[in-house]
């Protein structure tokens, strides 16, 4: 029964996709732009029909309905309520159904906003954009990737999620704010080919679209940053960040949204990059769909891939699609596409913005060919080889200390040219912070010019950041510290705090493994942990080992490990004892034998680690206040508007 | 630029140098026997578990790679042959570095390449749009000029 209305959801909401398709091409191919409207009836019925078929599959989920082939492979009836729940974006057709479900909230939040403009046919090619993604994922939901499949011997209890997938309420939060990132780019990346279609170049279609950019670009930071800290909390090894392949599928389209949302302040500004701008969205896109064809296709192996499928060629041929069309538009929009101006100095704002887009671009290229390039060796020669963190550790941090470099001066810096003196003189503070935070760093222990050279970055960001928003707020108020500049600043603050945190956590970090019996105490880096106490309970079916660990000023933390009746090998689950200095990171290595009272503990101190989480909750503040509108004064709103002419 | 400012940026040069030479010194002399086999293991890969690398494992055969590097570094091998012997044993894929020869080498190169490319072809562009901004003056303004200079 739930099946059925999961199975009649999905093809109600492919229908409605179709018929508002259809529709659009109708009214633009016959060019009466006044009923374009008329679409709108449809992707309610496509909205309703996804509605319908996630509350299918979430009904299933909680009332344990072991007949669906989804809920039997991932379910189990001991599973917490909230994983339960969680669970419909825990495997390859449920997290393709919230997928669908996050751009029918896109296309609704869409049509909604702009049902005024409908009329105007940019908005419309838009929409219909937005509509054929809309067909492509609902046409795999309909066959290749259903989710509704049934079994006709429902077993009597689920094999459940991978129990890494269950312990940690971060779970049902991250993979949500991912896909409110990933998907968001469809919106601009569809303004940009309903531009390129029209051929209304102008500057118009990116101001409509620059909210949802950003909200998109915050949403994706946080979800990835959501995701090292559950990596972090959950996976045992210390770490939040591996160069995994899925961890890079996510991150490429960052690197492009992020070059993005800086140099689309060049064009709006001076009119100029339109091209490389359309490129930059273009290629975010694409990014995400072949991130998407290389966590669920099966041709990588990694700790999050999702089960082998048969929808490697689809998505393949979909990114082709997107690729061919995207070159297509461009090539034929080349003329109009250029655009008119120059820029002075490279001593500029300008100047600076393109700094940072030649080396995000030069970031991403390195993860992409890093990502696939064992794939390629493979596919010409048969070699088997890895491309591991230290490769991406070695090629990148050059690039994110000259990163750093470009954020500090980019804010110091004017428009058009900036006097070398005029630079002296605006970056004496900022530099002073930078050399400030470097002198702190040694006098607490750091070592090496790379990490103590990248804290002072760092800190000329922070200063860069807070004198711009210093003078912002002299000038205006509070109104100078929302809106693009402002929320920006605040949101590179956020950054720093960031790299702050990766850098001491990375370069800094101490461990030590130690046999303890009870009473016993062992120390790392002027820490002293004492082995409490050893529990053996059972959680429902699973047994779960835990041992009490006093942490010397920070109480009892408690590592466990647990034995799933549904899992082979056991799961360790680490204890943090965290502070702002530094995070005291206690794993249980494994059971202990029976007939010992010692426990094998691994201790790991990471400086600094909390301000990762913090940075990334000050980059989703800024980007906040980015997408609130400023309310400058009309008085200064025309003299801009002057000086802009 | 006046005095004051000139002093201050000085000050902030010296804070620079004098921490980078501290971070300098304060680093730990060359690496003992057992912070060898430590970066040796940093960059082995445990062949069942998904990147992670044996340092972070638990598995059995990390726990196997670990005694075996240990071992290793004490027989007196150096890096790379140690490096080759895990190759042989558990395939090429247990080095997390790709290869520096032959076509794994690409993964290195191209970088580098691109990266100066492109910085090349912005350097070309600045100059480009720096010499489109010079305006030769016309016959006109040569003669406006001249009679100017005559007059005074």
């Amino acid at each position: 029964m739930t099946a059925l209305l999961g199975t009649v959801g999905v093809w109600v909401a492919l229908a409605g996709a179709l018929g508002a398709s259809v529709m659009l091409i109708l009214t633009l191919g016959i060019r009466q732009d006044e009923r374009h409207n008329r679409a709108f009836p449809w992707v309610a019925v496509m909205v309703s029909g996804c509605v319908v078929a996630v509350v299918a599959m979430e009904i299933a989920l909680l009332t344990d309905n072991f007949s669906l082939a989804y809920v039997a492979a991932n379910s189990t009836k001991t599973t917490p309520v909230l994983y339960k729940f969680a669970t419909l974006w825990g495997a390859l057709e449920g997290s393709l159904l919230l997928w669908a479900l996050v751009l029918c909230l896109y296309v609704s939040a869409v049509s909604l906003n702009f049902r005024h403009q409908i009329s105007d046919r940019l908005v419309a090619w838009a929409l219909l954009t937005m509509l054929v993604v809309c067909v492509f994922f609902f046409g795999l939901l309909a066959g290749p990737a259903d989710p509704f499949g049934t079994l006709p011997n429902p077993p009597v209890d689920g094999n459940g999620l991978n129990p890494l997938l269950r312990n940690h309420p971060l779970m049902a939060i991250h993979p949500v704010m991912l896909y409110f990132g990933y998907v968001g780019f469809t919106v601009p990346f569809s303004f940009a080919i309903a531009a390129l279609v029209t051929g209304r170049l102008d500057e118009r279609w990116l101001t409509s679209t620059r909210v949802w950019t950003l909200i998109a670009w915050g949403s994706l930071t946080v979800g990835v940053l959501l995701g090292a800290w559950w990596s972090y909390e959950v996976l045992g090894w210390g770490g939040y960040w591996a160069w995994d392949p899925v961890e890079n599928a996510s991150f490429l389209p960052w690197l492009t949204g992020t070059a993005f949302i800086h140099s689309v302040i060049v064009q709006e500004r001076r009119g100029m990059l339109r091209v490389w701008n359309l490129c930059l969205l273009l290629a975010t896109f694409a990014l995400t769909i072949f991130g998407t064809f290389l966590t669920r296709s099966g041709v990588i192996e990694s700790v999050h891939e999702f089960s082998a499928s048969s929808l490697g060629p689809l998505l393949l041929g979909f990114f082709a699609l997107i690729l061919v069309v995207s070159v297509t538009l461009v090539g034929l929009r080349g003329d109009q596409l250029r655009s008119p101006g120059s820029i002075d100095s490279p001593l500029s704002r300008e100047g600076s913005f393109l700094a940072n887009n030649l080396l995000f671009s030069l970031f991403a290229f390195v993860v992409l060919l890093g990502t696939v390039f064992p794939l390629i060796v493979e596919a010409i020669n048969g070699d088997q080889l890895a491309v591991g963190r230290p490769y991406f550790d070695r090629m990148l941090l050059p690039i994110g200390m000259a990163l750093l470099l470009v954020m500090g001066l980019a804010p110091l810096l004017t428009w058009r040219s900036t006097a070398g003196s005029v630079l002296a003189q605006r970056a004496l503070a900022p530099a002073a912070c930078g050399a400030g935070v470097m002198a702190v760093a040694v006098v607490a222990g750091a070592e090496g010019v790379g990490p103590v050279l990248g804290m002072g970055l760092g800190g000329f960001v922070i200063g860069a950041a807070l004198r711009h928003l210093v003078i912002a707020f002299r000038r205006n108020g509070w109104r100078g510290l929302v809106g693009r500049s402002g929320g920006g600043m605040v949101a590179h603050v956020g950054v720093s705090l960031l790299a702050f945190g990766f850098i001491a956590s990375t370069a800094f970090s101490e461990e030590g493994e130690f046999q303890l019996r009870p009473g016993d105490t062992g120390s790392v880096a002027g820490h002293h942990i004492t082995f409490v106490a050893l529990t053996d309970t059972m959680d429902g079916p699973n047994r779960v080992v835990r041992a009490l660990i006093d942490v010397e000023g920070r109480g009892i933390h408690s590592p466990a490990i647990t034995q799933y009746p549904t899992f082979g090998r056991p799961i360790a689950t680490p204890s943090v004892a965290t502070s702002f200095i530094d995070d005291v990171y206690l794993s249980l290595i494994a059971i202990p034998e029976p007939d010992t009272d010692s426990v094998v503990i691994r201790v790991l101190i990471e400086p600094l680690v909390a301000w990762i989480w913090i940075g990334g909750f000050v980059i989703g503040v800024g980007t906040l206040l980015a997408v609130i509108p400023v309310g400058i004064s009309r008085s200064a709103r025309r003299e801009e508007e002057v000086v802009r002419r | 630029m006046n005095g004051y400012r000139r002093l201050s940026w000085l000050l902030i040069l010296l804070v620079v140098v004098g921490a980078l030479v501290g971070a300098v010194l304060a680093e730990d002399p060359p690496a003992t026997e057992a912070e060898r086999a430590y970066e040796i293991k940093e960059t082995m890969l445990c062949p069942v578990c998904d990147g992670q690398n044996v340092l972070e494992s638990n598995a059995p055969v990390a726990a196997a790679i670990r005694a075996q590097v240990d071992e290793l570094v004490d027989e007196g091998r150096t890096d790379e042959e140690i490096r080759a012997w895990m190759a042989r044993q558990y395939g090429d894929d247990v080095n997390a570095n790709p290869p520096r020869s032959g076509l794994g080498a690409l993964v290195w190169v191209l970088p580098v390449f691109v990266g100066v490319l492109a910085s090349a072809l912005l350097v070309l562009a600045f100059t480009r749009w720096r010499s489109g901004r010079e305006i030769k003056p016309s016959e006109e303004d040569v003669q406006i000029v001249r009679t100017l200079r005559e007059k005074s």
